[in-house]
């Protein structure tokens, strides 16, 4: 087993043993999960308020490390009709409730968002997304909600039990924020944050478009651009707004989605911004607390016939098995979701029509994404909620949709294939957050749809082998975010970041074909490079960052 | 309808008018009349036209300058009785027929302007006329003799427009009136259908349309362009494949095929296609665009001088902006950074001007 295992680290692409491909059934089940009522009311008006149609985000996360994954669903808030300032969002109110679902461990779930104490959203802020991440490395995930309004950070007390210290952190942002990720940009051991924000507008400043006797949602340029933002961590409980010093405030943007990796290899993490009809924004980590932005010279900025995409959903991970991190972009329909293909030395060429995404979203609109390796075989596939952002689209175009079932395509050693996501029920679907939720060692998927419960999509299995590793850094964050970790070949960028407007699991899934051991390879953010042979597959890991 | 739009008539007169006789005191009338319209006195003008003409009721002269002075005061209703009066007394002056088509066009006797627009020879006004008259037929003609000598005239092109589209539309009635279930019957349906963005209903005429007549040229190639714009693209490059077999030496047939093959990521049949519409027609850039795009990942040096050739081909366009873009990505990927560097500055800067323009 051993000689498998080494064999497949010294010839990564050719050695992945893949498994026969082709199971008759779906690889997932649409499946309900007891004890989950939530439902995303984002209140649609008759003025078409923009943030109606963006939300909302869902996290897994295990909170009470009981080693199973919880979720946390964040609602929207009632929209006025119309919406007159300072607006109230009714947030007080339980239907508009953020909510924590316990995993119990007979597989249901339980409410305790009012024993977490999460009760409180806030009347003015309407809401968006949610990032995980145990800023002050003390073992427990901390939850960060963003906002149009103020965001929230609510620590987690080890208890159970959260506490809103969004003033004491200095965190609260404010405009219309969307996506946010923690991750380590100066690897100094503790998280940063880094929110997306969208657009310069408020009620008083909102529009409607399309024709008086159907009026539509406007078009994102319709409103001016704004900035996104970056806090430091300062490693005593609380964060500076560095956006301005550190180059991340020079270029304002209409940001949704964020995904983080080191795509040129020089041991600082990067981030990629899904922008919305502009160029997408790569932000280079200089190493030196500062940034500089490169996506149109990295060829990360443009789909491959030069044209600026809606950039929503985002995941920044390997799809090919070459070592470096790609991008996979979501957008509205006409023009496929992008694949930028990472081609080595800090550039991409974007190549979504060699990998089949041509033929496979041409006409639908993506949001959430997730790029895992959902059969085991060793190759990340892709899974896709869509729906388009108007909700009379098909007005306009009858060739579109609002609600769309989401796509699952399988990766055939890089190339995309339409698969079975298990349902066709077609749903306006916002956010996805990808996880073992069952501890199976098959990657789940949770979503959340606009005016609808959340769809949970339980991976069918198979016979394949895997290894799922949760990292624990000692001198890097404790959440090890930012590592680079190579199983057999094949790279995963440890972060709970990506998607749109959510947080995956933490831990790093690693499909391993018909290998039953393997070897690991870890770069912390540390510097510290930590090999593990024989290892076997079919297990849950923990991997404690290890001494210098 | 009334033409709102009259164009302005600069009034010649005609030799035999200006010299027929009128006696002094009309005369005198007709001189102090236009003074006073020289001097901008329409209200002044007219009375002393008037005046003129009751003198001298036979007067060519006095009716024209009358019927022109009411013209100018956009009162064209009035201008129309001395006009057509002097046109019976004067059948061959040209003048008088241009101002009488105007006027009676722009009361709505579109039918009744165009003999007079006729002898005037003044085509666009006399396409007008033929318009408003349901002669789309002969307006398309007299509209576009128009527009050739006057190529940039906003109001010529959109009345051009409109007598086209009413053509169309009337020899579509009439096929879907005499031929509902023909071929081509379903395809004008299709047509319409596909331009109100319906596509199902589109799809579905012409399907019945290729089952009645699957030899017909076009209706393949249509049916591919819908499935196209909904981006299914292994039904479109169904549709263009049978195109290709009814017209195989059709450069623009083989080009939508090939960007269908490579849309739906055939890269290498796409590359094959679109070499095969290079061959039938070559330098057609989009044609060479498409071929460099399908060749970018597994021949960069062919990809390269397809591209090359867009630019050459194109010079400043869009698209030589995104064979640049392109470039630049081919020669970043083959670690030739200079190159790159310059291919991208070249397309920031042709994106620059397309940009200005689109503004």
């Amino acid at each position: 087993m051993m000689r498998t295992c080494l064999l497949s680290f010294l010839f990564s692409l050719s050695a992945i043993a893949p498994t026969p491909k082709q199971s008759p059934e779906p690889q997932f089940k649409l499946s309900p999960l007891r004890g989950i009522d939530f439902v995303l009311r984002n209140s649609p008006t008759s003025r078409k308020y923009l943030i109606e149609t963006m939300p909302g985000g869902v996290a897994l996360l295990d909170y009470n490390n009981d080693g199973l994954l919880d979720i946390f669903l964040v609602n929207a808030g009632r929209v006025a009709d119309p919406l007159r300032g300072p607006a109230d969002f009714d947030r007080h109110n339980p239907s508009y409730w953020n909510r924590l679902y316990r995993q119990n461990k007979d597989g249901t779930f339980t409410d305790v968002t009012v024993q977490a104490g999460l009760q409180n959203a806030g009347d003015t802020n309407y809401g968006m997304g949610v990032a995980v991440g145990d800023y002050d490395n003390d073992g427990f995930a901390d939850i960060y909600v963003t906002n149009f309004g103020r965001n929230i950070l609510y620590h987690n007390n080890g208890d159970g039990t959260f506490t809103d210290l969004t003033a004491k952190a200095g965190v609260g942002a404010g405009g219309w924020s969307v996506s946010a990720g923690f991750f380590d940009y100066d690897n100094d051991g503790h998280l940063d944050l880094f929110v997306t924000r969208y657009l310069d507008w408020t009620p008083e400043k909102s529009k409607t478009c399309g024709r008086i006797a159907e009026p539509m949602y406007c078009p994102p340029g319709e409103f001016a651009a704004t900035t996104n933002i970056l806090y430091h961590n300062r490693g005593d409980g609380t964060f500076e707004d560095v956006s301005a010093v550190s180059g991340i405030s020079a270029k304002p943007g209409r940001g949704l989605g964020v995904a983080f990796a080191d795509y040129d290899g020089d041991g600082f993490t990067d981030i990629f911004v899904a922008n919305d009809a502009i160029e997408q924004f790569l932000w280079h980590n200089n190493g030196n607390g500062t940034f500089t932005e490169v996506a149109l010279d990295s060829g990360a900025a443009l789909s491959s016939t030069g044209k600026k995409l809606s950039g929503m959903g985002v995941v920044f991970q390997d799809y090919d098995n070459d070592g470096l991190p790609d991008l996979i972009v979501t957008q509205l329909p006409h023009e496929p979701y992008v694949v930028f293909h990472n081609d080595g030395k800090g550039s991409f060429s974007a190549q979504e029509l060699e990998t089949g995404f041509g033929a496979l979203s041409g006409n639908s609109s993506g949001w959430g994404v997730g790029l895992e390796d959902f059969d085991n075989d060793g190759w990340k596939d892709v899974f896709i909620v869509q729906g388009h952002v108007f909700d009379n689209v098909h007005m306009y175009d009858s060739s579109l949709n609002y609600r769309e079932p989401p796509l699952f395509a399988s990766n055939r050693r890089g190339h995309f294939e339409k698969g079975d996501a298990g349902s066709d029920l077609p749903v306006a679907g916002r956010g996805a957050a990808f996880g073992d939720l069952n501890n199976d060692g098959w990657v789940d998927v949770f979503t959340t749809s606009l005016g609808e419960g959340p769809q949970f999509f339980s991976n069918r299995g198979g016979k394949a082998h895997w290894l799922t590793i949760t990292l624990r850094g000692k001198r890097s964050n404790r959440d090890g975010y930012g590592a680079r970790v190579q199983v057999n070949g094949q790279v995963r960028f440890a972060t709970a970041s990506g998607s749109y407007l959510s947080s995956n699991d933490k831990r790093l899934h690693f499909g391993l074909g018909s290998a039953d051991s393997c070897a690991i390879d870890i770069r912390w953010p540390s510097g510290i490079h930590q090999k593990l042979r024989g290892i076997k597959a079919d297990q849950f890991m923990i991997i404690e960052e290890s001494e210098p | 309808m009334i033409i709102q739009a009259v164009l302005l008539v600069h009034l010649l007169l005609p030799a035999q008018i200006a010299a027929s006789q009128s006696p002094p005191e009309a005369a005198r009338l007709l001189q102090s009349a236009t003074d006073a319209e020289n001097r901008g006195d329409l209200e002044q003008a007219i009375v002393d036209f008037r005046k003129a003409v009751e003198l001298s009721p036979s007067s060519a002269i006095a009716l024209l300058k009358l019927g022109d002075a009411y013209m100018r005061k956009q009162d064209y209703g009035a201008a129309i009785p001395p006009l057509q009066r002097a046109a019976e007394l004067s059948p061959d002056s040209v003048s008088v027929h241009q101002l009488l088509g105007y006027a009676l066009l722009s009361q709505g006797y579109a039918a009744e302007a165009i003999p007079h627009l006729e002898i005037a020879h003044e085509s666009g006004a006399l396409g007008i006329a033929q318009l408003q008259a349901d002669q789309p037929e002969e307006a398309v003609i007299n509209l576009k003799n128009a527009l050739a000598k006057s190529p940039d005239d906003p109001d010529l092109i959109y009345y051009l427009a409109r007598a086209a589209a009413t053509l169309s539309s009337e020899f579509n009635e009439k096929l879907l009136a005499q031929f509902p279930q023909t071929a081509r019957g379903h395809q004008v349906l299709g047509q319409s259908y596909y331009s109100a963005k319906m596509f199902p209903e589109a799809e579905g005429e012409y399907e019945k349309a290729i089952a009645l007549r699957p030899d017909l040229p076009g209706l393949h190639l249509e049916l591919g362009e819908i499935y196209a714009a909904g981006s299914q693209w292994t039904q479109a490059e169904e549709r263009f494949r049978a195109e290709t077999k009814l017209q195989p030496g059709n450069a623009e047939v083989a080009y939508r095929l090939g960007d269908a093959l490579l849309q739906g990521g055939k890269m290498q049949e796409a590359a094959q296609e679109l070499r095969r519409s290079d061959s039938l027609r070559p330098d057609m850039p989009e044609t060479l665009y498409a071929l460099g795009r399908a060749l970018v990942v597994s021949d960069p040096n062919a990809a390269e001088q397809a591209l090359d050739r867009v630019i050459a081909v194109e010079k400043q366009s869009q698209l030589a902006g995104q064979a640049y873009l392109l470039l630049a990505s081919t020669h970043r990927k083959q670690g030739k950074s200079e190159l790159a560097a310059r291919d991208m500055a070249e397309y920031k800067r042709i994106h620059s001007l397309t940009s200005k323009t689109e503004q």
